[in-house]
């Protein structure tokens, strides 16, 4: 692939037209007989925007001074400054998968703006039956922390399949980026390579199982660097480990700015009222995001200052538990008008974002988290929000500072009431919170990371005294 | 009252070189999960991780007005609970040190102090752990290398943050002296020293690092229309 032509970037997510004459309608569930924009009048009634049931085609990639007038033309200098050194050097990406997850979503990104910057990136992807992508799987999920039955043929499968893909593959390019397990054995090819291989782990591995762990380690262990998302997910490796924030691009449907006519066209279409305080929650209906500990908080928060709750989400509709707590959650809000509940399809990016932009408060009241990129994007739009202390949460938020950290309920409860009724504060906290997703997880901050890291190593081999 | 003599400004023989410093992170093997086992880190742990949970730290955080000092006392009061260890240890500025060693030896004398004023506090394990980290440093130079005043005020508003903290935080490490560049090159190469020693007395941790940059351009504009 011609790391310079955008249109070649192989990887761009395609729309199934397919899947745009079946994608499932939306699910929308405001309490029956609110009171609200449009009395009498349920929400399931309501005239939608077309994009809730269309998925629509997915804009360009930005182009690097498209994001001088949010970072500043200082930090494209800072890039280009970078970049200037690494001329004519190439960089290869390797994940599992070119559509669909967050790897995928962020190299769809990254790729563009580094090519643009002259260090060519190419994007490469693993390919495997479905014995592989299912003992993988079992492998993510035992890194997380699930036990797992590691055997003989496990291992196999996912020996043979990396096998394949290490001949089917070049390695020419000066730093070789090997994302996630998945592809980890590609690290053999590395003998016969004069190249930088960097392992970037994007998941927890702050309690693995260990004979999941203690199989991939060797692997790990031959790579020049690994990259982690947070200190706590890191583990002791004779290698340098390097922390990179995962990032959110400013200039996605999610993120971008936009008019205050939408916002109030999509808020109208969902029946959410903008002259009363919204909290909201956006997140999978998943247990781990305690939509249930939402209500809740809600409803003891209620008692003291009006508002209403927008839990906005997904994963109902092909996850059989997402059902069953979308169901709990339902049964939990019971007839109160005030609570929203939106099952949305993953492309309703842009009505996700105005709804944030909507929100007075956000939520995002985790059990358990990775990075917890809903809070990167609540705080990239001002918001005052509360969160739970897990996961790579406390590394946005920081207490008081750059929102407010929680551990209870009752704790999410109160701190609703105080941000309702303290306005100076919930502004002052919001605005920092803004601040420090500028400095430290956009998207352009990731470029920076990337050629800082490969200058790193460029200089650290041009030390190194010859054999 | 007699008039206060005016300050002679002469045109500088060096030009400015805005220069600007960018980090990349490295998580280190050292954790701490109580007070005690932070104690032992500090004496052990490599410079840059001091470096980097000090200085850097200021520069990660530079939009915040107050409230946030170092990751030290941070992690005292967020994790530990106990805001009066957190307090001592926010309140060591970073800027009385010229070399690492000095700071160390001053985070490890609070913490000592305080752990044998309160024993029991000391393996009270903490709502999470600290991990030490560090940072490789690339300094990297930006298009402004002025060489009149008014120059230098153009190339003070256009730079980046991380310009500002460089040359007048970090300074201080690389000048083994009590000290920034900004003040430096004011008093050498123009002659403007009650500006030099006004810039040097801006207090960092109660400003932004965009209101530093701003107290010194009042500063340097002040003293070019005296």
């Amino acid at each position: 692939m011609n790391s310079n032509d955008r249109s070649a970037i192989s990887a761009t997510p395609v729309v199934d037209p397919l899947a745009q004459t079946t994608a499932p309608a939306p699910k929308i569930d405001r309490r029956s007989n609110a009171p609200g924009p449009s009395p009498g009048r349920r929400a399931s009634d309501r005239r939608l925007p077309a994009s809730i049931f269309t998925p629509p085609a997915p804009p360009p990639p930005p182009h690097l001074d498209d994001y001088a007038t949010i970072v500043g033309q200082p930090q494209l200098d800072t890039l280009r400054f970078l970049a200037k050194e690494l001329k004519g050097k190439s960089i290869k990406m390797v994940n599992s998968t070119a559509v669909g997850g967050g790897v995928a979503e962020m190299l769809n990104r990254l790729v563009p703006l580094l090519s643009e910057l002259e260090v060519a990136t190419h994007w490469d992807v693993i390919t495997g039956g479905n014995d592989f992508f299912e003992v993988t799987k079992a492998f993510h999920n035992a890194l997380h922390g699930s036990s797992y039955d590691l055997t003989k043929a496990a291992q196999d499968i996912f020996l043979m399949y990396n096998e394949q893909n290490r001949e089917r593959m070049r390695f020419d390019e000066e730093m070789v980026v090997i994302h996630d397990p998945q592809p980890a054995g590609l690290i053999r090819s590395k003998p016969k390579t004069s190249s930088h291989w960097v392992w970037r782990c994007h998941i927890d591995l702050s309690n693995p199982d260990a004979r999941v762990w203690d199989f991939l380690r060797p692997f790990v262990e031959q790579y020049d660097a690994a990259i982690f998302s947070s200190q706590s997910f890191a583990r002791q490796l004779p290698i340098p480990q390097y922390l990179f924030y995962p990032c959110i691009d400013p200039l996605s449907e999610k993120n971008k700015e936009l008019p205050d006519s939408e916002v109030q066209k999509i808020c109208d279409d969902f029946g959410i009222d903008r002259s009363r305080p919204i909290v909201t929650q956006v997140s999978r209906f998943d247990r781990l995001k305690d939509p249930l500990g939402v209500v809740q908080a809600y409803k003891l928060a209620k008692k003291y200052v009006d508002c209403q709750l927008v839990l906005a989400g997904g994963g109902a509709t092909d996850d059989p538990e997402g059902a069953v707590v979308l169901k709990e959650v339902k049964d939990a809000a019971g007839e109160d008008p005030d609570i929203i509940i939106l099952d949305l399809p993953p492309w309703c990016a842009r009505e996700i974002n105005a709804i944030q932009r909507a929100s007075t408060i956000i939520v995002q009241k985790s059990l358990k988290e990775g990075f917890g990129l809903t809070v990167t994007e609540a705080l990239w739009k001002g918001k005052p929000t509360i969160a739970g202390a897990v996961g790579g949460i406390p590394n946005q938020i920081i207490h008081k500072l750059t929102g407010v950290l929680v551990h209870s309920v009752e704790g999410c409860a109160f701190q609703i009431r105080y941000l309702l009724t303290h306005p100076e504060f919930a502004r002052s906290i919001g605005m920092a919170g803004r601040e420090h997703v500028k400095e430290n997880f956009l998207m352009t901050t990731n470029v920076k990371r990337w050629l800082l890291l490969f200058r790193i190593l460029e200089n650290a081999r041009a030390r190194k005294p010859a054999a | 009252m007699p008039d206060k003599e005016k300050p002679t400004v002469r045109k500088p023989d060096k030009p400015f070189y805005f220069n600007t410093s960018e980090h990349l992170l490295r998580i280190g093997r050292q954790k701490a999960c109580n007070l005690s086992e932070l104690l032992q880190a500090l004496q052990t742990c490599p410079d840059d991780s001091i470096f980097q949970h000090t200085f850097r730290t200021l520069q990660e955080h530079h939009f915040i007005r107050q409230g946030f000092s170092n990751d030290f006392g941070h992690w005292s009061l967020a994790a530990c609970n106990e805001p009066a260890l957190a307090e001592q240890l926010a309140s060591v500025d970073v800027r009385e040190f010229t070399a690492i060693e000095g700071l160390r030896r001053r985070m490890i004398e609070i913490l000592d102090q305080f752990l044998q004023e309160r024993p029991r506090s000391a393996s009270r394990p903490a709502f999470e752990p600290f991990y030490f980290c560090a940072a490789d440093i690339v300094v990297l130079p930006t298009p402004f290398a002025p060489d009149t005043l008014a120059g230098f005020l153009d190339g003070l508003n256009q730079v980046s943050v991380h310009s500002i903290h460089h040359h007048f935080i970090e300074a201080r490490l690389r000048l083994h002296r009590m000290s920034n560049d900004f003040s430096n090159w004011l008093e050498q190469e123009v002659g403007l020293t009650e500006a030099a020693e006004a810039v040097e007395r801006i207090d960092i941790y109660t400003s932004t690092m965009e209101g530093v940059r701003m107290q010194i351009a009042r500063i340097v504009s002040q003293a070019m229309n005296n």
